[in-house]
């Protein structure tokens, strides 16, 4: 009714910090039973959104068959992270992406879903209904996602937020400690951007050994999570990434 | 155990030294949380042998794994967990997969968050519980890393043993293990990581059952986990 076309996109989260890699491990290997798709070559495109939403890299490559594996590694200037997409028109198989500290690597894959695009005149009128919302403390609740959090005194669970759309997107978060502590924090994602919350910085302090700490998020636009595992060196030492639904 | 769609059946595997907290439902919306009637969990060793059963509070959020072990089994290495969950039908196609958080406490490595292997029923298509064939995947990063990596298998039928072949692919080499599993018990299976100089690329598990499945790695010097997942169906 608003003209929004959802387009097909496969993306995954990507994050650099000094003395992590990030590699995308691009692959088609689920083509393999899948008549006329399991011939190659394969052609894969990546393209790398930083958190501004800004293309920050592209890389083209190619798969020779079906088994065949292609590494990509994303750079970044310093400290970032955002989401890249991967496009292929014969490929069909879960992408992986890996952070690794040098010495080993933690793992998980992407999604198949979609991007948002609003027209002109709709992205407008969000973006005035977002401010006179913001100014409120709120936003327009169009999508709304639920996750745990885990804090204790030798890892967090922090979060990757990514706007999958190509409006600002304003993401209100409602955060519950397990004192009944409740935080509130509004997030301006520029179009395609993304937003890395460090939960450690939510003025929310363990209870106990583990724990547990329950997060809303409203937005006026598509968006996703990815959980980003912390150990004892927090954002300082190796990290993980997981896909959650 | 059904496969009816108000019903899924999930395993993971527990170790001593971690952290280990499932999810009863991953979106903890009040909706989802009204939809669960029940969860029971159950404990096998590896040979298959039930160590015990008990009711989770489907209102209850979040628990722990290590703890409920404890009280169920004792002191054990490693055991499965199915977990057997029931919905109100009208959850689906809200795939209320079981999530988990999983960290050795001290470490420096980063704790992991992973979806609980669902193996019967649950949203149709995307359980492999209609498929004949189950035939699952995982690639690995060519460059050498000081991780050991294995495949965790299990067995949640009743009375049928399982057969499984895992097969690990090092560039043109292959090696493949047979696995036959008996009712409810497990196995992991090492997958080096060379073979005659070459690195393994990935790994396919071929079974007539769905099996619960995790790819799993471990760091060489600490054996902690980085690497606890899921592997990929290639048919769905």
């Amino acid at each position: 009714m608003l003209g929004v076309r959802r387009t097909p996109t496969y993306y995954l989260p990507w994050l650099v910090r000094p003395g992590l890699e990030c590699v995308l491990v691009l692959n088609n290997v689920e083509s393999r039973f899948k008549t006329g798709f399991n011939k190659g070559p394969f052609a894969a495109s990546v393209v790398q959104y930083d958190a501004r939403g800004t293309v920050v890299g592209r890389h083209d490559v190619e798969l020779a068959d079906p088994t065949a594996t292609a590494e990509v590694r994303l750079d970044a200037d310093g400290a970032e992270a955002g989401f890249a997409t991967v496009t292929g028109a014969r490929i069909f198989s879960d992408q992986y992406v890996t952070l690794s500290d040098g010495t080993a690597y933690t793992a998980t894959h992407g999604r198949q879903e979609f991007i948002e695009r609003y027209p002109r005149v709709v992205r407008i009128l969000l973006g005035l209904a977002g401010t006179l919302a913001a100014a409120a403390g709120r936003t327009l609740p169009l999508f709304v996602k639920d996750q745990y959090l885990y804090l204790g005194a030798s890892f967090r669970s922090h979060l990757l937020v990514m706007n999958l759309s190509n409006v600002a997107n304003r993401v209100r978060l409602v955060v519950t400690g397990e004192r009944g502590e409740r935080v509130e924090r509004m997030l301006k994602l520029r179009p395609m951007g993304s937003h890395l919350l460090d939960v450690s910085r939510l003025g929310i302090v363990a209870a106990e050994a583990t724990s547990v700490i329950r997060a809303r998020f409203e937005a006026n636009a598509w968006f996703n999570l990815y959980v980003v595992g912390a150990g004892r060196k927090d954002l300082e030492g190796p990290l993980s990434f997981m896909h959650v639904k | 155990m059904s496969s009816d769609r108000c019903a899924l059946l999930s395993a993971t595997f527990w170790e001593a030294g971690y952290r280990h907290l499932i999810e009863t439902v991953h979106q903890r919306d009040a909706r989802a949380h009204r939809n669960l009637d029940a969860l029971v969990i159950a404990v096998h060793d590896p040979d298959g042998a039930l160590l015990g059963e008990t009711s989770i509070d489907p209102r209850k959020e979040v628990f722990d794994l290590g703890t409920l072990v404890e009280e169920i089994a004792g002191v054990v290495p490693r055991v499965m967990v199915s977990l057997e969950a029931r919905y109100d039908e009208r959850v689906f196609p809200y795939r209320p997969h079981h999530y988990a958080f999983l960290h050795r406490p001290g470490s420096d490595t980063p704790p992991l968050y992973y979806a609980v292997n669902a193996v019967l029923g649950g949203v149709p298509d995307r359980v492999g519980a209609t498929n004949i064939n189950n035939f699952e995947t995982y690639v690995f990063r060519q460059r050498p890393s000081a991780a050991r990596y294995s495949i965790l298998l299990g067995n949640l039928a009743r009375f049928a043993t399982a057969e499984a072949q895992v097969t690990a692919y090092y560039g043109s080499r292959r090696g493949p293990v047979e696995v036959a599993l008996a009712p409810k018990s497990h196995r992991e299976i090492d997958l080096p990581s060379e073979r005659e100089g070459h690195r393994l690329e990935r790994v396919e598990v071929k079974a007539l059952f769905r099996l619960a499945s995790y790819v799993v790695g471990r760091r060489a010097d600490s054996g902690d986990l980085v690497l606890f997942d899921h592997l990929f169906t290639y048919i769905k």
